[in-house]
């Protein structure tokens, strides 16, 4: 079912390279963006731009070093695998999307059948489980606990 | 030694509400601890803003937070012992020796076994901590802007010397969490950092939002991928209760680990799976005379539970006393103190002991809890680990919205919360831990803040980092930190080397 597998050395740089490419090329941007920080006072002597400009070439340095150090990493999934880790984060969006328009409860329903489906569940038990999880987070957040939640159209 | 907070915490701790919510916290940990799924982070990570919004006081919150640290400190011996998967990070050496006691027919002795070895790592660890925090806060009082900025590098040095065995990418991680924690409106200045025209990171961003995101996001993800391996539970536990020859065995063992695990524990930046890995190693190379260790030794299996329980209880003195966490469990306590815009530090002691006591009398309270819970219950946590990741991770991802949600009221909170999980996802395939990053955030405003207010005292001169004597010390703790590992690592490799020659002579 895993198709994660330990990777090579080789892979290993690349994926130390590439991490180490894009961290410098975020140094770059992060400290262009902190000797832009426009101020009109400062009461002490380094203002608001030095410490974030310091760290930005901090990064790049410690990039630098990672480049040359790649150290140890897991491989990243492929195929089916890597279609089922992004569809979690679609199925949050959609779930985020509808959270006040819909509901607390709609939107948990969705969140908890869809990632259900992900991990594997057979569907009568996916479906099962999140009426059991709306049910039951509805229940603790709205009268245990007392966190407000939007009722959304649904239970509004 | 003026324990006068102590008294004063007890009070507090032994309150019905505040009893109520250490017993549920502990148990709450334990389950947290037993998932292999999660560890003590994840759990406090998502029970913090429920907590919060609540309306818990300041006090209370940590002893629920406190008591489900400790609980997964004594939790993830479970999946350790009878799945040979820890159930956190304190618990990887739990296995070597767990395990093989379970696969004999030993489990039930195992996890009795490693349930007292917690208790006496735990409760040494609180009276360690009663008796430090007031000695370093005392010390800590004389501590000026230039000694914070320098400690605080003191604290990056250990942990990028002592954690993971990958420096650069922990040191990475720290200045990531140092810049994640310059975006939003610079108090001194009036100028906006890094926040877009987004009005919504005015305030920078919320603790909340970035602990989540790094630990339960990306560890759902993890979940996903890591599914499907085999992993059997052994359900024959046998005996449930510890023989007294081997308790009587492992005595010498579990009070050295106590101890050896509290010192780790005090260094800023390091946790329990450091201090349960020397204390295992420590405890071979004194008692494996005869080969026994990773074959079901009670001594390899005491060892490392008690330094992962006394080291919890450790990493409590440099948050508490200094405002610079001992763990990345501490680091998210501390943050959770920032939230009730309670700032720690020597000062704390002072102005707030109901905190501090409060939160070392639950300790003492919580340990005797954990006791009661894991010895006859232990059962029912080992049911947990039954529960099928398709009922459990939903549950998570349901905790992880409503938990940003409920302390924010905002969707773009919890996009920008999916956003950062997402990222730390692929930082942790690359091979980045999240601790240093946290680490960095929770220190990153008062660092800046420290260096500001030091450079404006000494009109701009850097010298004042170099001034007293304190500001030396912890300089030259720096500097060793960082050096004597390599030097260590250096020194074993030529070691095995010269080894391997004699061999091939």
């Amino acid at each position: 079912m895993s198709e994660v597998h330990h990777p090579s050395s080789v892979t290993v740089r690349l994926i130390g390279r590439v991490s180490a490419i894009c961290l410098l090329v975020f140094a770059i941007a992060y400290g262009v963006g902190a000797s832009g920080i426009e101020y009109s006072f400062a009461s002490d002597p380094l203002g608001p731009r030095v410490f974030p400009v310091a760290l930005a070439v901090i990064l790049g340095l410690l990039s630098i070093w990672y480049w040359f150090s790649p150290g140890f990493a897991e491989g990243f999934p492929t195929g089916p695998l890597l279609a089922r880790v992004l569809a979690v984060p679609v199925v949050m969006v959609v779930a985020v999307a509808l959270f006040e328009p819909a509901g607390f409860a709609a939107s948990i329903f969705i969140l908890t059948l869809g990632a259900a489906l992900i991990f594997g569940a057979p569907p009568a038990k996916a479906l099962i489980g999140a009426v059991g999880h709306a049910a039951l987070w509805w229940f603790v957040f709205s009268y245990l606990l007392e966190v407000y939640l939007p009722a959304g159209a649904l239970f509004g | 030694m003026n324990l006068e907070y102590l008294w004063q915490g007890f009070a507090v701790a032994l309150t019905w509400q505040n009893l109520l919510i250490g017993f549920v916290g502990c148990f709450i940990g334990t389950m947290v601890g037993a998932l292999p799924a999660i560890g003590p982070i994840n759990g406090i990570a998502l029970l913090l803003p429920i907590a919060y919004t609540m309306g818990l006081p300041a006090e209370s919150t940590m002893i629920l937070l406190a008591a489900i640290y400790c609980g997964a400190e004594y939790g993830g011996r479970i999946s350790s012992i009878l799945l040979n998967v820890p159930g956190d990070a304190g618990a990887v050496m739990t296995a070597l020796d767990g395990y093989p006691m379970a696969r004999q027919g030993r489990a039930g002795e195992a996890l009795a076994l490693s349930g007292l070895a917690s208790f006496v790592g735990g409760i040494l660890g609180s009276i360690g901590l009663a008796l430090f925090a007031p000695l370093l806060s005392g010390l800590a009082i004389g501590f000026g802007p230039a000694e914070y900025f320098v400690l605080m590098l003191f604290a990056f040095a250990t942990l990028g010397s002592m954690v993971g065995g990958q420096p650069a990418k922990t040191l990475i991680g720290c200045v990531l969490g140092l810049m994640l924690a310059t975006v939003g409106l610079d108090a001194t200045s009036g100028a906006y950092r890094f926040t877009f025209n987004e009005p919504e990171l005015g305030d920078g961003i919320e603790f909340v939002v970035l602990v989540i995101g790094l630990f339960s996001i990306s560890e759902a993800l993890i979940i996903l991928e890591h599914q499907g391996r085999g992993m059997t539970v052994i359900r024959e536990l046998g005996r449930m209760t510890a023989q007294m020859s081997d308790v009587v065995k492992s005595i010498g063992t579990t009070l050295r680990s106590s101890v050896l695990g509290f010192v780790v524990g005090v260094l800023p930046g390091t946790g329990a799976s450091v201090s349960s890995a020397i204390a295992y190693t420590t405890a071979k190379r004194i008692s494996d005379t005869e080969g026994t260790f990773g074959k079901g030794d009670v001594r390899g299996l005491a060892a490392p539970e008690a330094a992962n329980n006394a080291t919890a209880c450790g990493a409590f003195v440099p948050m508490l006393t200094l405002g610079v966490p001992g763990s990345g469990t501490t680091a998210v306590m501390l943050g959770a103190l920032m939230l009730y815009n309670i700032q720690p530090g020597p000062m704390l002691l002072v102005e707030r002991p109901e905190i501090v006591g409060g939160l070392v009398a639950s300790l003492f309270v919580g340990n005797i809890i954990l006791l009661a819970l894991n010895l006859p219950l232990v059962q029912i946590f080992a049911r947990v680990l039954t529960v099928p990741n398709w009922l459990l991770v939903p549950g998570i991802l349901v905790l992880s919205i409503v938990g940003v949600y409920s302390a924010h009221s905002s969707v773009f909170s919890i996009y920008l919360m999916m956003s950062i999980g997402l990222v730390g996802w692929l930082l942790r395939k690359a091979g980045f831990d999240m601790a240093p990053i946290i680490l960095g955030f929770v220190l990153g405003r008062v660092m800046e803040v420290n260096l500001r207010n030091a450079l404006a005292i000494s009109g701009g001169e850097l010298s004042i980092l170099f001034s007293s004597t304190i500001c030396n010390v912890l300089w030259c703790m720096a500097l060793l930190v960082a050096i004597l590992p390599l030097y260590l690592s250096r020194r074993a490799k030529r070691r095995i080397a010269a080894k391997n020659l004699a061999i091939a002579e």
